[in-house]
């Protein structure tokens, strides 16, 4: 059985609750955060042994195996530290850390320790996720990537998160070296690291507040955001992140030598985007023919996950979590190789450098 | 707006019940920005306080609150301090040498944890203050109607003051309910353990200008269509200046320390006639009636799929929210006739057609 402690009890650490429970062998044994009525409220309503509010004691009380960091970002890097330091296998929320240099301290350190590290690039793991990326790695694409491009929009209307962000100087997000873009684009970002080489791509960023939000009278944050990365004169990527773009799509493509595949998260769509070219008006007819038979393959894929009760909102994340714990327990590799946690790392901080540099 | 004279004034005309702070008093409202909170501070205003603080997001905007203080002539000393409760600071400002608290603030978050963040944590901080400071004479906590279980019972069994809450309040897939539930019981744990002297006020559905969405225990549009699933049950309304009269007194009346009560109008409308009036008066629209057995039946298949398939659909249709909201129940407001001296001030008729001119001005604004 695997001793798992939660740290951190907002919004997000619900989420890694619900998933974890539908993990078998494994248990929650300890949540914690300082304020403690946060803490208390997850143990409320979770299967949770015990609550705390201070992170050395739930470590030497409740002796996890596993720690799941799901604090603001400012935190990660020092509690992600003492899990490790007190033999803790650690999965981190994203965005992983701050910065470069944490990370590279954090993946450094686990090396050292024995213990592995994961971060939440659930997206990564959603079903289509990872029928894209099992035709990539079946050499769909007929060789390495020509190029990419990364559509990852965030609708700012959404009264949840936009209004408590936009209403609030002084919220934690503002304080992140990459603002909002730091909060949210780390999962597109990774998309795009996960099929690059190098560690170090050439990355150019362009960025901007929207008219909308400079009408509401924001000029902080950095809602429109552009960014050409490229590495080795081989392959390149576009990244975009818009907050106006409609519709706020979460797309991915990828173009190969042969072929290309287009995957559509929202709604759960893979298209193959073949690389042959039919002659006279066969280019016309056949290929919309295949691209319905397509969308027709993809809806009988989600329903038939659906029906086999295996198409949860965050199915990604149970199976990201569920393969960190595989590796933890079986010695495999981890389901998210560092050199990507760390390249996403460093294009974001190139991102954020080019943006505030001033 | 013009004061009401004192024999215009039905609450007024009331059976004279002792206050326990004078009209100089200072008194705190958190949420004043929000829909009930203004009417609140005007009922303050009305019953001659001229005392008045509030605490407001800075985000929070003011133009409903300055109007309604504008609306009073007689020089009232009403404050604005900016800031959040989350932060204790903050909450301490706010409190200073305050008399009343009349506590209002939410946030409708769907999530749990911000829910009750920002209900039950900020209450906890408001109350922390409220202890360093010791001037509190009262604490007045607004709650829900949604804290009320509501099972156990047999149809048509009124619910009161004495009708069990939910314990379960997470299983009800309402983040709202849990957050509010849970509000309550950290105010009667500050009564308990620490004197703190408050009040928990629990209104019905309020209903007035500024607030255009029907109701759900009317029914619910989340499937493309208006499913109607109220029926001929009562709707426990009350006009936002009737819960505002009844609030203010639940802060001022003497010898109500650690008292509940329930804020229901007088000649509650059914579903049925609810709907009926709101197509007639503001909109038509399609809609179609599911009867009780249906509703309860379709509530009890979806709290068991979503239970079988470890919430692939969210618990939001379940049996805990049905007798909550889609039962048949019976409502009372005697206990704050009699303990407060409230009387609805605007009959049913006048509030139903007040709510829905102002649906229909949106509408054409």
């Amino acid at each position: 059985m695997l001793k798992v402690a939660i740290i951190g009890c907002g919004k997000i650490a619900d989420d890694h609750a619900t998933q974890i429970q539908r993990i078998a062998n494994c248990e929650i044994v300890g949540v914690c955060d300082r304020e403690p009525l946060m803490a208390r409220q997850l143990f409320e309503r979770f299967p949770v042994k015990k609550y705390y509010s201070d992170v050395a004691q739930l470590l030497t009380d409740a002796r996890p195996d596993v720690a799941h960091i799901t604090t603001p970002p400012q935190g990660h890097f020092e509690l992600a530290h003492l899990c490790l330091e007190n033999g803790c296998h650690v999965y981190v929320e994203k965005p992983f850390t701050l910065n470069l240099k944490e990370a590279e301290e954090l993946v450094g350190l686990a090396e050292a320790k024995g213990l592995k590290l994961a971060v939440g690039h659930d997206h990564q793991f959603t079903h289509v996720a990872r029928r894209m990326r099992t035709l990539v790695q079946n050499g769909y694409l007929g060789g390495p990537p020509v190029h990419m491009e990364c559509l990852y929009c965030y609708d700012l209307s959404d009264p949840a998160y936009a209004r408590a962000l936009l209403g609030d100087k002084q919220h934690w997000v503002r304080k992140l070296p990459g603002k909002l873009l730091q909060n949210i684009i780390s999962h597109g970002i990774a998309r795009l690291a996960e099929h690059l080489i190098t560690e170090a791509p050439q990355v150019v960023a362009c960025g901007f507040t929207s008219p909308l939000l400079k009408s509401l009278g924001e000029t902080d944050i950095v809602d429109e955001l552009r960014v050409i990365i490229s590495e080795q004169e081989q392959t390149t990527a576009y990244f975009t992140f818009s907050s106006q773009m409609r519709p706020a799509v979460s797309q991915f493509r990828i173009f190969g030598p042969k072929n290309g595949l287009l995957l559509d998260q929202d709604h759960e769509v893979l298209l193959r985007l073949s690389g042959k070219r039919l002659k006279s008006y066969a280019e016309k007819f056949l290929p919309p023919i295949g691209a319905a038979s397509q969308l027709l393959g993809n809806l009988t894929t989600n329903v038939r996950t659906f029906l086999a009760n295996d198409f949860h909102f965050k199915a990604g994340m149970r199976h990201l979590i569920e393969s960190f714990y595989q590796s933890i327990r079986k010695g495999t590799p981890v389901p998210i190789p560092y050199r990507e946690i760390l390249r996403t790392a460093r294009i974001m901080d190139d991102i954020f450098e080019q943006l505030y540099a001033e | 707006m013009s004061e009401p004279s004192r024999a215009e004034c039905r609450m007024c005309a009331a059976p004279p019940h002792a206050f326990i702070v004078p009209p100089d008093a200072p008194v705190l409202v958190t949420g004043a920005t929000g829909f009930v909170g203004p009417a609140v501070v005007a009922s303050l205003l009305r019953h001659g306080h001229r005392n008045i603080r509030t605490l407001a997001r800075p985000s929070s905007a003011l133009a409903r609150f300055d109007a309604i203080v504008r609306s009073h002539p007689h020089g009232a000393n009403v404050e604005v301090v900016r800031g959040n409760l989350l932060s204790p600071d903050d909450c301490t400002a706010a409190t200073r040498d305050i008399a009343v608290i009349y506590h209002l603030a939410m946030k409708g978050d769907k999530s749990y944890p911000d829910a009750y963040m920002n209900t039950v944590v900020t209450t906890r901080n408001l109350l922390d203050a409220c202890l360093r400071d010791g001037t509190l004479r009262r604490f007045v906590n607004v709650s829900s109607f949604a804290v009320y279980s509501n099972t156990g019972k047999t149809q048509r069994r009124l619910l009161d003051e004495s009708s069990p809450v939910e314990r379960q309040s997470h299983r009800r897939g309402e983040a709202y309910c849990f957050a509010k539930q849970k509000q309550d019981e950290i105010v009667a744990e500050y009564g308990r353990d620490h004197g703190v002297p408050y009040v928990i006020v629990r209104p019905g559905s309020v209903f007035g200008p500024g607030k255009h969405a029907i109701t759900g225990r009317v029914g619910i549009d989340s499937f493309g269509i208006y499913l109607h699933l109220g029926g001929s049950n009562r709707i426990p309304f009350t006009y936002l200046d009737n819960c505002a009269d009844a609030i203010v007194l639940a802060g001022l009346t003497a010898g109500v320390d650690g008292e509940v009560f329930n804020v229901v109008d007088d000649d509650l409308p059914t579903s049925r006639q609810f709907l009926r009036l709101y197509k007639r008066n503001v909109r038509p629209f399609p809609s179609i009636y599911v009867p009780h057995a249906i509703s309860y039946t379709l509530c009890y298949l979806w709290e068991k799929y979503s239970a079988w398939s470890q919430g692939q659909l969210p618990p939001a249709f379940n049996r805990s929210r049905w007798h909550a909201e889609w039962k048949k129940t019976r409502y009372s407001n005697c206990k704050a006739k009699a303990r407060l001296g409230w009387t609805p001030r605007v009959p049913m008729p006048e509030a139903l057609d007040r709510y829905f001119q102002a649906c229909r001005n949106r509408q054409h604004a």
